[in-house]
This record gives C-alpha cells, structure tokens and sequence, in this order.
C-alpha cells in the first residue's frame, strides 16, 4: 500500500508534465490525436488522485499507524466520521485534497460538450499545471504515505476542537471554492492567449464560477459558526489572518461575478474581469501560503517554512505569467470594448461596486500583512487587531449595502433620475420608519442604527422587486402571491436568485451589528444556589457534577434559567478532559431563540460549589446563519437558471456568422 | 467630463481612502511586538504602547483569585528574563507548564505587564503533540521541550 500511495503521487507528476506537452505539441501541430492523447492524460490523473484519495481513506478507517499522517490525526478511539474526515486535518491530506478536486474538475471541464473549443488544450494544461504543483509539493515535502520509524500503539488523536461538524464542513467547502477558482481563471487566460476577446469564457465558467463562489460563502459561514460554538470567546469572526484568507477571495469573486454580467450584455469591464480573475485565484494560493508559512503570528500557528516557500514560488511564477499574458493583450481588450458612457446608469454602478469590493479586499489584505510590512520598514512588527478592521471595514461595508439598494432600481444606460426617485420612495421610508422605530425604543449607537436603516432600505428595495414582479404576472396568471413568487423566481432564476442573495445578505448584516454593538458579557464567580442577572435573563447555579464518557472525564455545571421572570429551563455548559489531549476543551452551552443568544461558558473552580462562569447575551446572532442560508438557497436558484451556456452559444455563432 | 477628469477624481478618492487607511494603522492603533527580553531591559521606553509580546508560563507563579477575578501570573524567555502579568479577567483553560502565553496590554512604571488580553497558544493545534513541524525559528528558542503525558 506504500508503494501503490508514493506510485500514485509521482505518477500524478509524471503524467501531468505529459499532458502539458501533448497539448503543448497538439497546438503547435494542429494534432487532433495529441490533443486527445492529452485529455487522456487528465483522466488518468483523476484516476491517479482518486486511488491516492481512496487509499488514504482507507489507511484512515482502519488505523494503521504505521502511517505518520494517520499516527498524527486520529487514534483508535475516535469515531469513524472523525477518523475519515481526518483526510483534511493537516497539511499532506489537505494538499492530497486539493490534488483530486483539480483533477476532478479538470476531468470534468475537458470532457464536456466544450472539448473541441480551441481554447481546451489551454485550460487542460494550466489546470495541469496547478495539479503538477500539488502533486510535486506533495512528493518533496509532504507526502501522506509516509511512514513512521516505529509503529506507534495508538495514534495521537484529534484536536478536541476539530471533533465538532464544523470541521466536516469548513475546510472542504473552502477548498471546493478555492478549487473552483482554476477553472475560470483557466479560461479566461485561455482566452487571452488566443487573442479572443468576447465573453465566451465568460459564459462557459458561469456556473463554476457560482458554485465555487457558494462553497467560499459556506465556508466563512460555517468557519465562522464553528468558531462561535465550540471556541468559547462568544465570537464569530475575529479578523485573524486565516479567516482573512479565506474573506479576501470571497471579496474579489463577488466582484467578478458581478462585472461579469456587464461584459455579457454590454461588452464593458473587460480588464476587470481578466484582473478580478487572476486576482481571486492568486488570493487562494496566497490565502494558502499565509497559513502554513507561519510568517504571521496568529494563535492558529500552522507553520512549515518550506511549504510556505513552495506557494510562494508558485503563487509568483503564476502572478508574472498571468501579468504577462494581460499587458501583451491589453491594447487588444482596450480596443474590442464599449466605454462607459452615462455616469448614471447600471454599468457605472457595477463599476462603483467593483471598486468598493477591491477596496474591501485591500483593506483587508493591508491590515493582515502590516505586521510584515511594519517589521520591514520600523523594525518592529505591529499587529493589527480586530479594531482597526472594524473601523474600515464598517463604512465600506455600508456603502456596499447602500449600493445594493439602489443597483436594481437603476436602468440600464442612461437612468432616468426622475423615474429612479420614484423607484426609491417607498424603500426610502422603510429605512428612515427603521431608523425612526429605533429611535424611539431607546436604541442607542448612532453608527448601528445607520447601519440597520440602510440594511432595511436595502431589502426594502428588494421586496419592491419581487413585489412588482407578482403582481405583473398575477395580472397575467391570476395565481395566488406565494406560486406567483415561487414561478416568477423559477423563470428569472439569474435575477431573482441574486435578489434572494442580497435579502440573505441583509438579514446577515442584521445579525452582525446587532450582536457587534448590543452584545453583553458578564464575568462572575458565584457560589452554588447562587443567581447571575444580565440583561432580563436570571441564571441560578445549582451544582457542578462530573462523569466520564468515551473515556473522557466531563465536568457539567447545572444552571437553571429564568427569562423575564419564567423559567425556560436549564443550560449546562462543561468542560471536557481528553485521555489523549492535555488541554481540555470547553463546551459553550447556548440558548437561542429569534432575537439573541444567552451564551454561557464554564471557565474555571474552584470547588465544587465555587466556580466562574462568563455569561453573555448575544442578539440576533441567529439571523447570520440563516442569512448564511438565504445566500445558498438564492445561489442554487440563480445556478440553475439560464439557458444551458451551449444552446446560447449556437444562437450567437449562428448570428455572427450572419451577421459578418 | 472628460475621461482624464474621470481618472483624477478616481485616483484622488483612492488616495483619500488610503492616508485614511493609513492613519487607522499608526502604532497606535495596534500593538507592537516586543521580546520579553526586550521589555524586562529596556520596560520604561514601552510605556503607553500597547504591547503584544509573548513567553513561556511558570505555573508555579500563577496566581488566581477567583472572587475578585485578579489573574497574577509570571512568563519567561528561556534566559533571556521574566516578566509579571496582571490580567483582570478569566484565567484562560491550558495554563500548564512551559506552555506559551500571548498577552496585549501595557507596562506599568512599576514593571507589571497589566495585560487586556492573555491567550494561550497551543504548541501544534491540530495535530497531536508533535513537534517536529511546529512553527517558526521565533517559537523554536522559545519553547522548552517535549511534554509526553
């Protein structure tokens, strides 16, 4: 099984070099047969990944120790979920991982309906490319066959925190989006190279665009859930530099899916989105590099120099030949595009958007490498905490919702002010009624109150949308509001999809300034048959027990809580103490509800009927996951609208071809 | 307006928004990474920055009162010095031995590091107690020896 782990990795550096030159030399000699031969090098390294992937599993499920990747991650005793999910748990599986969505992808790009377009060998051989590069980090630095000096009596287990579904999800839907990334950005320097400068790449990545961008909102979701429930800080989001990395492409990709549309329909942005392309697939190489080259100090310390190097490397050489690839063709793009004409119209508005998105992504990016880039210039390193992201981050996300409530009321070309005014009326009075509304209930905090009126106006002017669309198809159907709803979604799904995105979008925001502006935190030490009061919760500390379980020791304390004078039963956070892990980890007990969660954690005792619990109330907090959600179910909705890319595509090569 | 009109008023909004930026990221606005070392000889130079440094914890030092919720404990930088940390707070869950602590705060004039924030560092966080591909050369001096239970 060594030997069938190691010929696959090597395999995998073999045949991709392979495939690169058949492509290579199937272009150069217009070769049908070695541009086949090529697309047979693709299956073969899905093949390939999939055997290593497959063994490692295996090597996992049933413990064999003797293997220094399964000896690391897991032990007897873990559950087999745990033991199999472990795949991701360090670098050599997660870099396995990323070798077999490429290959996956790739397989599934080159042998679509797509296979004869001219640009195939292109995007087959930088897809190849980045599979050469996993499988040959893989072989020189971290490969998951290897084996231990001795075999170990039992594995050393998994973090306590990693035992938890976020661990299931977080990573692997991060590298689903950051895989997904390569097969736009393939295409579009595909394109380049051969001089095309129409949207056809545009339109054939569509959904991989989409889908990639699903899995990177996913992830940062589910990151940021796990954090909340099982880290303990009462947090979810804490501007660290791995969250950033994976925020940053999030960023740039939600540009690019949006510039894109204007290429389509208008022939304008081009630049932007060649740039916002490589830009988001650069940042998931940086994002990449940033967490495991151990440059930046973060309490997620994840360091191995030498691989931070390889990304590095890689991430240059493929920065300079994408940089290279655009400035040779840029008097081309310049000359086969549209400028924006009007300064209102929905074109400049998308532009805006593409600006405050970059800008976003470069705030971000700023404050994450200024410790580098203070310890360079003033010798000492300065971190950047949480406050200072806040601070510039809260008005360009502002702008950004501001943004997203007047963008679909702007026509296309030149808007008409008058009509847009009108457009914005009643919007315009569900923020100020918002804003009057907190007012008078005693809400304080200028910049939340801002922020909560102009999320309001926001969603306002997207219920305007679907409202108008109902009733103009009721008026043509008669079908009642909820199937009119659901039928005006299904034939509009791009529009209306994204729609569904934005209102998930608000009601995340909602989430996030209420509970970063009103949350409360309480720390105290009581006595048994002692009461904590915040806020109108009462919580009564009865006793604190301990029992074992799987082996672990658990300590429970039992609090009774009251709300408002009832008693809505009992929370019980713990504390758990690992047979293989010499930290124990605590377990966040959480009641929630619609409005906020009463989030309690067992910090320390100092006897059984003297201990320290840190209380604290969290409003809204529920709203982020299900905004979280909302986006899914309105990306899933814009992924399957549009007619198939292929039909569209006939229709405009016939009228080109008519047209001259 | 002209499209070099266009380009000065994109690029000076760009300029604004970065001296903003610029401004939001003065020292001032974060914390300075100092060595143990470095604050133990030199303490009254750092006074009123916020400082971030970190070392290793003597757990026989930890004092812990849980009433008035007063965390006293003592961290060092193998031979290089030792530095007492104030913390009003919660004591944080993996305060053993040798394990490295990371605190932000201020150096009081009389040499106490009054610490807002006390964070434990997990030597590896995800794998088990190997430490062969743990971190950086930084952590490498700093961090003693391994701890087989």
């Amino acid at each position: 099984m060594y030997l069938i782990g190691n010929i696959s990795i090597y395999l995998g550096i073999v045949i991709s070099l392979y495939g690169i030159i058949a492509n290579i030399v199937g272009v150069k000699k217009k070769s049908s047969k070695w541009i086949e031969s090529a697309r047979g090098a693709v299956l073969s390294l899905a093949f390939v990944a999939s055997i290593a992937s497959f063994l490692l599993l295996y090597l996992l499920g049933t413990s064999q120790f003797q293997y220094k990747y399964v000896a690391s991650y897991t032990n007897e005793s873990l559950s087999m979920a745990y033991k199999l999910t472990a795949f991701w748990a360090g670098n050599a599986g997660s870099l396995l991982l990323w070798a077999f969505l490429l290959a996956l992808y790739a397989t599934m790009v080159v042998f679509s309906k797509e296979k004869k377009n001219p640009m195939m060998p292109y995007v087959s051989s930088i897809l190849m490319v980045n599979i050469l590069f996993f499988f040959t980090v893989m072989a020189l630095n971290s490969n998951p066959f290897e084996m231990t000096d001795k075999i170990p009596a039992d594995g050393k287990g998994l973090n306590p925190m990693l035992q938890n579904p976020g661990m299931i999800l977080h990573p692997v839907t991060l590298y689903m989006g950051y895989v997904g990334l390569a097969v736009p950005f393939a295409f579009g320097i595909a394109a380049l190279i051969l001089k095309r400068m129409d949207s056809e790449w545009i339109k054939l990545t569509r959904r991989w665009t989409l889908l990639a961008w699903l899995f990177l909102t996913l992830g940062n979701v589910i990151g940021g859930w796990w954090a909340y429930i099982e880290l303990g800080w009462g947090g979810y989001w804490a501007w660290d530099p791995v969250e950033n990395a994976s925020f940053l492409p999030w960023l740039t990709v939600s540009a690019f899916l949006h510039s894109v549309m204007i290429q389509e329909r208008k022939n304008m942005l081009k630049t932007w989105n060649v740039s916002l392309i490589i830009l988001s697939f650069i940042l998931t190489l940086f994002g990449t590099f940033l967490v495991r080259s151990g440059i930046l100090t973060s309490v997620h310390a994840f360091g191995d120099n030498n691989l931070g190097t390889y990304f590095l490397v890689f991430m240059a050489f493929m920065m300079l030949f994408s940089l290279y690839i655009v400035m040779t063709r840029y008097g081309l793009i310049k000359k086969d595009s549209s400028p924006i004409e009007a300064y209102f119209s929905k074109e400049s508005s998308f532009l805006l958007n593409n600006l405050i998105l970059v800008a976003a992504a470069f705030a971000v990016f700023w404050g994450t490498m200024y410790p580098l880039i203070s310890e360079t210039f003033t010798g000492t390193k300065v971190n950047v905490g949480a406050p200072y992201f806040n601070k510039v981050m809260a008005p360009i996300l502002l702008v950004l919702i501001v943004l997203m409530g007047i963008c679909p009321l702007i026509a296309w070309q030149k808007a008409v002010f008058e009509k847009f005014m009108k457009n914005m009326l009643w919007p315009l009075a569900m923020g100020v009624a918002t804003a009057i509304i907190l007012f008078v209930f005693g809400v304080n905090g200028i910049y939340a109150i801002i922020g909560l009126s102009a999320t309001s106006f926001m969603f306002g002017t997207h219920l305007q949308e679907f409202a108008r669309g109902i009733s103009a198809r009721r008026k043509a159907t008669k079908e009642n509001i909820l199937k009119a709803a659901f039928k005006l979604t299904v034939k509009n799904q791009r529009r209306y999809g994204g729609y569904i995105v934005h209102i998930g979008i608000a009601v995340i925001a909602v989430g996030v300034i209420s509970s970063h502006t009103y949350s409360t935190e309480v720390l105290k030490t009581v006595d048994a048959g002692d009461s904590i009061k915040t806020g109108d919760y009462s919580l009564k500390f009865n006793k604190l027990t301990e029992h074992t379980k799987n082996g672990n020791g658990i300590v429970v304390a039992d609090i009774d809580v009251m709300y408002k004078g009832k008693d809505i039963g009992k929370i019980k956070p713990e504390k758990i103490f690992y047979e293989t892990w010499p930290e124990p980890s605590t377990e966040v007990a959480i009641k929630t509800n619609w409005s906020q969660d009463l989030y309690v954690v067992l910090s320390s005792w100092e006897s059984k009927d003297k201990v320290t619990f840190m209380v604290k109330v969290n409003p809204f907090v529920s709203w982020i996951w299900m905004g979280g959600i909302i986006m899914v179910i309105g990306t899933a909705f814009a992924l399957i609208g549009g007619r198939p890319t292929t039909f569209r595509h006939q229709i405009n090569k016939g009228i080109s071809r008519v047209g001259g | 307006m002209s499209k070099n009109k266009k380009i000065v008023v994109g690029l000076s909004l760009a300029a604004v928004a970065f001296v903003i930026m610029m401004f939001s990221t003065m020292p001032s606005a974060g914390s300075k990474e100092i060595t143990i070392a470095d604050l133990s000889k030199n303490g009254s130079k750092y006074e009123g920055d916020y400082i971030m440094t970190q070392g290793l914890l003597n757990k026989e030092s930890v004092k812990w009162d849980a009433d008035k919720l007063e965390l006293r404990f003592e961290l060092y930088e193998e031979g290089q010095g030792t530095l007492q940390v104030f913390h009003k707070g919660i004591k944080p869950d993996n305060f053993s031995e040798d394990v490295i602590v990371l605190v932000e705060g201020f150096i009081q004039k009389d040499g106490v590091f009054e610490a807002e924030k006390v964070q434990t560092k997990c030597p590896t966080k995800y794998e088990g107690e190997d430490m062969e591909n743990y971190d950086t050369e930084m952590h490498k001096e700093m961090y003693k020896n391994d701890k087989q239970e």
